[in-house]
């Protein structure tokens, strides 16, 4: 296997510490074959024990392990280090508080998530006598892809809403919350279309496309938003046409 | 007028969604067809006679078609300026701005209507 040295130049910051983040090079030997996490965990095992950045599964599923590599939101598990130069730079992901290093605050964005309310929402909870419910595989197709996050929350690194609006739900947040209201099973639809209408929902978004440029798990949540807004208008439409039973719930 | 606004949302966005699609695809189209088209001798010159024009911006679906064609990209300008002006960091000024932007192409719109009823008289 081939080896070559890279410098990594990582953002540093400590609370107790640092008034300001600042960055720390690290020259380092890397494998043809390695991603930017190896990189870090190299560093971090071998020749700076203090360094803070966090991950799981390295495999692209747990979502833990996104960080800005050369400004650029990457899940840091699947970036080839052979993507880049001499230089790489990491930095925490943008448009969240840092807790330290590398590692970003996800208080927040938790409670995004919540607000959309993402689960199945029925007025009365099915019998198991009932048996299955039916879904056809065109039913799944509509929101299938869109149930494909991993919460790494790169989307909201990437997007300019995000940063210039606070209370926007976000990308992965709304894109959820649609995957919902496009299930054959929930009846949610009304409850979560009021909070999609209200401030910072899906009508905040200027369709930069940038969530879905760096979605790596491809979910597309600027499409989701996009049918979402849609959804909107056609019920806000509809409801001069038959009233809605939705508002008291 | 940010309440306003957030109310009206979904009509402001089906005009914005409406206007790019007669924007971007409808309109080149038109300018194509009538502009190069009658120039370049692609299309009968005596398809764009006067007469023929003056029927099909009269009737009905013409005249929606075309009160449609005018008015609807203003709403898409004006949706886009406005988001334009949150991106750049504008957000504190949204409710000026919005209304603003989203006057002018309700002005123009009325104008607009104006001008397709004066087309019938
Ligand atoms: S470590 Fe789990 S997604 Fe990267």
């Amino acid at each position: 296997m081939s080896q070559e040295t890279k410098t990594f130049v990582v953002t540093r910051f400590d609370p107790d510490k640092d008034e300001v983040p600042k960055t720390q090079s690290y020259e380092i030997p890397v494998e043809g074959d390695w991603k930017i996490l190896d990189a870090l965990n190299y560093i971090k095992d071998e020749v700076d024990p203090t360094l803070s950045h966090r991950w799981s599964c390295r495999m692209a599923v747990c979502g833990s392990c996104g960080m800005n590599v050369n400004g650029e939101p990457k899940l840091t598990c699947k970036d080839p280090v052979s993507n880049y130069g001499d230089t790489v730079e990491v930095a925490p992901l943008s448009n969240f508080p840092v807790v330290r290093d590398l590692v970003v605050e996800l208080e927040g964005f938790m409670e995004k998530f919540k607000a959309v309310k993402p689960w199945i929402v029925v007025a009365k909870e099915r019998a198991v006598e009932e048996g299955t419910t039916r879904q056809s595989p065109d039913e799944l197709a509509d929101f299938k892809q869109f149930s494909m996050c991993i919460n790494c929350m790169l989307c909201y690194a990437a997007c300019p809403v995000v940063s210039n609006e606070p209370d926007f739900i976000g990308p992965a947040a709304l894109a959820l919350g649609h995957r919902y209201n496009q299930d054959t099973r929930d009846e949610g639809a009304p409850e979560r279309n009021e909070i999609f209408r209200d401030e910072g929902g899906v009508f905040s978004c200027s369709f930069a496309n940038e969530c879905s440029e760096v979605c790596p798990k491809k979910v597309n949540p600027a499409g989701a938003i996009q049918q979402a807004k849609l959804r909107n208008v056609l019920d806000w439409a509809a409801s001069f046409v038959v009233k809605r039973g939705g508002k008291e719930s | 007028m940010k309440t306003l606004m957030l109310k009206l949302e979904p009509i402001i966005w089906g005009l914005f969604s409406g206007g790019m699609m007669v924007g971007g695809i409808l309109l080149p189209v038109f300018v194509l067809v009538v502009g190069l088209g009658g120039g370049f001798g692609a299309v009968d010159g005596q398809a764009l006679g006067y007469d023929r024009i003056q029927a099909l911006a009269t009737h009905p679906i013409g005249s929606l078609l075309l009160l449609a064609a005018m008015a609807l990209p203003l709403w898409g300008g004006a949706h886009h300026l406005r988001h334009l002006w949150i991106d750049l960091g504008g957000l504190k000024s949204d409710g000026l701005v919005g209304a603003l932007c989203y006057g002018v192409a309700l002005v123009g719109s009325l104008v607009a209507i104006l001008a397709v009823f004066r087309l019938h008289g």
